[in-house]
């Protein structure tokens, strides 16, 4: 089936994207809300969680509970995500459910209860997310890499902070979401089965007559230290690093994603070569690749017992410096198919597809087909990919480490 | 539409595909039956590090060649071990699949070379660590060795530091001996390939492979129903893991048993949702069904600040109690059946979900189930037999480990 994009712009300005999948009993949507944690005013972090656990305690006419059954009672598999530009709201679920799925979506982003009773315990919920994290150092290394890589306030934790989660009050969290979900600058995505002019009727209704709200835009500060060492008492050294690179939107973003790929895009990559396979000093070692609008780069995450901790990291630092010393062919054409199979692979999940029309919208301001995508990865070169290094060379790094023992850095 | 095939091949290989033309991707897996419990406690953890192994090689190809091999198919590829079996599995392109089928057939008959055996213990060992920094699944861990105690389902998937200190290639290649034979493993595929030209790769690369006589003793097993706990440094949280009897892969209770812990336990909507989530009570709470070969388990997880641990038991307690007085009624049991309903047409949707299933239910059952015969099998579950289930279970019994920060720290 040839690739369609569905577009349609409400009056106010609210983006409804849709793309149909053939052969799919599945329907997946996304609404991405100006409501991310760089959006929310100094010492409010966390806000933006506790918010998106609060709608979904009680909106229009239904209670927590009801609220909570109605969307179970649709099979309905919820996803909730919070990042810098965006708080997301999702589901995926069978087709034939999707308006009333939609109707209680438009609840919860436009009438919520908010009331203060659940104000506590969506807090105290974030306030436990915020705690288990110290036990995840796994995930907590690239949270607190992300705050140091980004400049302020680019890179805060989606989490929060403990300080500003105990000062939210109600109040204080009513006003932003008053402020922040009712907005036509909302992004809606749909993927799978569905049937557009009825999604669109459907949500003209319901957010059609939101009303643009002026909002100054981020004032971006400094970018946090170089290293940072977090102690603790565990097994492992958990070693996060970043360095700067190409946005989504720039001339050089294919070139720096055949670029991580030739560096940690399957398993006959650099960093597992050396990393693991050579030296045996992890078992998890690997880099993605990570864009903001505002600024992007690549993230690598190794977990190594101390006494190796050095050495993994001096591999790792070593291996991003000989990328732009060359590349041979055959590892960009392994770069390349790979790139090529896992976009094909992609495209077959209506959840997956919904994401990523939402987030090209965000980003470029038009859905990219996955044909362009195809052709923008097949002209990439040898010579193409060492240009865009010999330009962008990778230094700068960001690191951050939590375990038992520091490291040398630089 | 999706069409089913099978063959057995005179060595006693079973190949099975479900073939899906308007797939995009298809997926292959080499199911073998070979995991922590076909283990002796000498060896333990030699299932887990053999997987890794054979990515290494075999006479024609070095670990090197085998990771360029996938990759320059463009291949979404990995294994997992259980204790119960170890899968090898690839997501490709439609062009590939014949390609890389052949490689995995391959590598069925690895090498095992000293010096990779000799490099690949250290990631072994770097991967037992980093579970260990991961409580969630440490606890987890602990309490599956206390729940079977000397049942070999209580075997560690990954072994310890001293068991794979002390494993030799030459112990290795003996266990790979007794169970990598061709009768006690399963070739499975999904999407869209040529079921034709399946066999032929399959068969040109097994078809020679001696046929053997291995099995497995199963035994049923309810479980040592005892407590235990242990303090670590690094900790700041309480995790609490509870293992109750469930119910075998081979029963007809296993449609009830799974809506059953989504009743309990799912993410959202479920007993332990309203009464410890929302409330702020746990950040996390989950049952989850277990189904194994001749034996069962629900596995429960709650993490909770340290002040909250005794309140959590009280509240789980309690939870367990009003099921073996009231049972569930037959609106939670609608709840969960549209769940497992709509996660089995999303999963169903890609050859790689596809593939899980359809391998398992060969492994556990030797038959194919359609995706339709599954769904018939959810929605004829009633209320009636998810509650004579819980009668017959006794959730208040149960074997409980808890982790906990050491006081004073």
């Amino acid at each position: 089936m040839e690739q369609r994009i569905d577009k349609y712009v409400l009056p106010n300005g609210m983006v409804l994207l849709g793309e149909p999948m053939a052969g799919v009993e599945s329907v997946a949507f996304d609404i991405m809300l100006p409501a991310g944690v760089a959006w929310m005013p100094a010492g409010c972090s966390g806000a933006a969680n506790v918010i998106s656990d609060w709608v979904f305690r009680g909106a229009g006419s239904r209670d927590s509970h009801k609220l909570g059954d109605a969307l179970d009672g649709l099979g309905l598999h919820r996803s909730s995500s919070i990042g810098s530009s965006h708080m997301y709201l999702g589901a995926a679920l069978e087709s034939s459910n999707l308006a009333q799925a939609l109707a209680l979506y438009g609840d919860v982003i436009l009438h919520p209860h908010l009331s203060d009773e659940q104000f506590e315990p969506a807090r105290g919920l974030i306030v436990e997310e915020l705690h288990g994290l110290d036990d995840e150092p796994r995930q907590k290394v690239m949270i607190e890499l992300r705050r140091r890589f980004y400049p302020d306030p680019l890179g805060r934790s989606t989490v929060g902070e403990i300080d500003d989660l105990q000062s939210l009050t109600a109040v204080k969290a009513r006003e932003l979401a008053g402020r922040h979900l009712n907005s036509p600058r909302s992004i809606f995505s749909v993927a799978g089965k569905y049937d557009f002019d009825a999604v669109c009727r459907q949500l003209e209704s319901l957010f059609g007559r939101q009303q643009a709200e002026s909002l100054s835009p981020l004032a971006v500060g400094l970018r946090g230290p170089k290293y940072t060492h977090i102690p603790h008492e565990g097994a492992q050294v958990h070693i996060g690093l970043m360095t700067p690179t190409a946005r989504f939107m720039d001339k050089g973003y294919y070139d720096a994603r055949a670029a991580v790929s030739v560096l940690s895009g399957g398993m006959s990559s650099r960093l597992f070569t050396e990393v693991r396979e050579k030296r045996g000093l992890c078992y998890a070692v690997g880099a993605k690749y990570h864009s903001l609008k505002e600024a992007a780069g690549i993230a690598c995450y190794a977990g190594t017992t101390p006494d190796k901790a050095q050495e993994t990291l001096d591999v790792i630092i070593g291996e991003f410096n000989r990328l732009a010393q060359g590349i041979e062919e055959q590892e960009l054409q392994r770069a390349k198919v790979g790139l090529k199979s896992a976009l094909i692979m992609q495209s077959e999940s209506s959840s997956s597809r919904s994401g990523s029309i939402g987030s090209d919208y965000y980003m470029l301001g038009r859905v990219r087909t996955l044909d362009e995508i195809k052709s923008r990865i097949e002209a990439r070169t040898v010579d193409s990919v060492l240009d865009f290094l010999a330009r962008n060379p990778f230094r700068d790094f960001t690191v951050v480490t939590i375990g038992p023992k520091e490291v040398r850095v630089g | 539409m999706m069409e089913f095939h099978q063959k057995t091949l005179s060595n006693g290989l079973v190949l099975i595909g479900e073939v899906n033309p308007a797939a995009k991707s298809a997926a292959v897996g080499f199911f073998v039956r070979a995991g922590a419990r076909d283990e002796t406690l000498q060896i333990n953890g030699v299932s887990h590090f053999l997987e890794h192994m054979l990515f290494k090689g075999t006479e024609r190809l070095n670990a090197f060649e085998v990771n360029e091999a996938f990759d320059s198919r463009g291949a979404q590829f990995n294994a997992f071990t259980s204790e119960e079996q170890t899968v090898f599995y690839a997501a490709v392109l439609p062009e590939y699949l014949i390609d890389i089928t052949g490689l995995w057939a391959e590598l069925m008959r690895p090498a095992l070379r000293d010096d990779d055996f000799t490099i690949e213990k250290n990631v072994i060992k770097e991967e037992i660590a980093m579970y260990q920094d991961t409580p969630a699944f440490d606890v987890m861990d602990r309490c599956r060795s206390l729940h079977f105690g000397e049942h070999p389902c209580g075997r560690s998937v990954l072994g310890t530091v001293e068991t794979i200190d002390v494993l030799t290639a030459g112990q290795m290649r003996e266990y790979f001996s007794n169970r990598y034979a061709p009768n006690n493993m399963v070739v499975a595929c999904t999407g869209n390939f040529d079921w034709d030209r399946l066999v032929v790769v399959v068969e040109a690369a097994s078809g020679r492979w001696p046929a053997q006589s291995v099995g497995r003793t199963l035994t049923d097993f309810a479980g040592t129903k005892q407590s235990a706990q242990a303090a670590k440094p690094n900790l700041k949280r309480e995790h609490i893991c509870l293992m109750n009897t469930g119910v075998s892969a081979q029963d007809p209770r296993r449609f009830a048993a799974s809506l059953l812990s989504l009743v309990v336990g799912d993410d959202y909507g479920s007993r332990y949702y309203w009464e410890l989530v929302d409330k702020a009570l746990v950040e996390e709470a989950s049952m989850h069904f277990g189904p194994m070969d001749g034996a069962g388990i629900f596995y429960n997880y709650f993490c909770c600040g340290t002040d909250n641990g005794a309140r959590v038991m009280d509240i789980v307690n309690g939870i367990f109690r009003d099921l073996a007085r009231g049972g569930i009624i037959e609106e939670e049991l609608i709840k969960a059946r549209n769940k497992v309903l709509s996660a089995l047409v999303i999963k169903n949707e890609v050859p790689m979900g596809r593939l899980v299933d359809l391998g398992f239910h060969w492994m556990y059952l030797g038959e194919y189930r359609s995706i339709e015969q599954d769904v018939e099998s959810v929605k004829a579950v009633t209320v009636d037999q998810v509650n004579s289930l819980i009668r017959d279970l006794d959730l208040n019994s149960y074997t409980q480990y808890v982790l906990a920060p050491t006081t004073g720290a």
